[in-house]
């Protein structure tokens, strides 16, 4: 089943073109890992799909429908997709349980009491049980992103985008957070994931996409990309990310 | 002895002894702390109009409307390029006229006020909005939140906080900008102090005092704002 249709996707800020024509396919289930130079439009590529970034062209259907920013149903759409930023977003006023539970009462009009009682499950699910009434000022790199993964789980999503998720960690929390994806990856659940973690690309996803200069450039299962590059430009990347 | 009384003292040119400070003081206070009273009451009540004048002035400077822009541009232009002092005589006197309407100087110097610190407000509240990290409000729309629940239950919430020190100073100009509207004939603090000095001449003395009692109101309110600013810090 098809979970994102992407189709002739074109993206400009002003005089800048950032995506220059991608269509991609992504299946209910399916890991996606999408790796690239910075500046090469991963992050907007990411950003479209739950219409975060107004398409200029193109356009993204998740479950047959359309993400458009104008589209009355806009909020209902994204409600299904999670979005796990590389600056972690927590809402710093909210305590870690607000932060999960706020969306949820909101959103799904689901009573206080039944919103904590999932928040703690999440909680407990990335590691964090005792951290409930712990303001995010409080809390390190990994455990902000894990709260924030919580966060957008609790609405239940049927695809979950990560943008560059432990890019702005301190290397020993890397791990961590890199678990509980690969966790998340385990359950069966729809993952878009940009990311500088070659190693987790190699071993969790069932495909590659190498963006670059707007395009995809290449893409394939990680054997295919990282055992066996085709084109110049994915071989000098990975070239550059390993002496790194 | 009505020498002693308030209202005969302090003329030395009618041949009475100058009456002593102490006395002056014991007399004075009294009134002043009335007039402080009004002036606190003025300040209070044109402060709560102002917040939600400059929460929905900000929120029309910021909207997508181009219209709701443009009434906000406008309307910070004329609160900032015109002064207090001509603005309450406009209300009091120019549109009372022209409406032939009666109003009472309390209800103009509200009016005049509240207009007056609602325009700075909005800038201010404007800055603390914008100065908000926008990742918050893309996490917050990530999650399926409304364009309003975004605004009110994520960003306004953080907003106050970065406003608290501006807001707190804007109150401060406020209260102080009361005096201004003792021109109306509102008896607030400065025009209590006048009117006491009309009857002793003690110029010196009573003017400390009303400098004394505005400076302790709003050190008073300042202290407050600071234990406030601290409880709700996110740092």
């Amino acid at each position: 089943m098809i979970k994102v249709e992407i189709r002739g996707l074109h993206k400009s800020f002003g005089e800048n073109v950032v995506l220059r024509g991608i269509d991609c396919d992504i299946k209910t289930g399916e890991v996606v890992c999408v790796i690239g130079p910075s500046g090469s439009g991963k992050s907007t590529f990411l950003r479209c799909i739950n219409c975060l970034e107004q398409p200029t062209e193109g356009t993204i259907k998740v479950d047959g429908h359309l993400m458009d920013e104008h589209a009355k149903n806009i909020d209902e759409l994204r409600e299904d997709v999670g979005m796990v930023f590389q600056q972690f977003n927590l809402f710093p006023h909210l305590s870690v349980l607000d932060n999960i539970t706020i969306a949820p009462i909101l959103r799904k009009k689901m009573d206080k009491a039944t919103a904590e009682v999932t928040a703690h499950e999440l909680l407990a699910r990335v590691g964090l049980a005792d951290k409930a009434n712990a303001m995010p000022r409080s809390l390190s790199g990994g455990q902000k992103q894990r709260v924030a993964i919580a966060r957008a789980l609790a609405m239940k999503p049927g695809l979950m985008l990560f943008d560059e998720p432990t890019s702005a960690l301190d290397p020993e929390m890397v791990g961590e957070v890199l678990d509980v994806m690969r966790q998340l990856a385990e359950e069966g659940m729809t993952m878009v994931c940009v990311t500088h973690e070659m190693g987790f690309a190699r071993q969790v996803a069932d495909r590659v996409l190498f963006i670059d200069g707007g395009v995809i450039a290449e893409e394939g299962t990680p054997d295919e990309i990282f055992g066996n590059p085709q084109g110049e430009r994915l071989k000098g990347f990975l070239s550059a990310v390993a002496e790194a | 002895m009505a020498a002693q009384h308030i209202v005969w003292m302090g003329a030395g040119e009618r041949g009475v002894v100058p009456m002593s400070f102490l006395d002056l003081f014991l007399e004075s206070l009294p009134l002043l702390v009335r007039g402080l009273t009004l002036t606190l009451e003025l300040a209070a009540v044109s402060l709560a109009i102002a917040m939600v004048i400059g929460i929905v002035a900000a929120l029309m400077g910021m909207s997508g409307v181009p219209v709701f822009r443009s009434i906000n541009r406008a309307f910070v232009a004329v609160i900032r390029g015109t002064p207090l002092l001509v603005q309450g005589y406009f209300i009091y006197f120019g549109v009372t006229s022209v409406l032939d309407i009666r109003m009472s100087a309390f209800m103009a110097g509200v009016i005049a006020l509240s207009l007056n610190a609602g325009g700075y407000m909005s800038e201010i509240f404007r800055g603390g909005i914008q100065a908000v990290d926008p990742g918050q409000r893309e996490a917050a729309r990530s999650l399926g939140l409304s364009a309003s629940q975004t605004t009110w239950r994520i960003i306004i919430p953080q907003a106050i906080r970065i406003c608290i020190p501006s807001v707190v100073n804007q109150w401060c100009i406020t209260i102080k900008d009361t005096s201004i509207i003792s021109v109306l004939g509102f008896a607030e603090l400065t025009k209590m102090g006048q009117q006491i000095i009309a009857r002793t001449y003690r110029s010196f003395e009573l003017w400390i005092m009303v400098g004394v009692l505005y400076f302790v109101a709003i050190y008073l309110l300042t202290v407050l704002a600071r234990i406030v600013e601290r409880k709700v810090s996110l740092d």
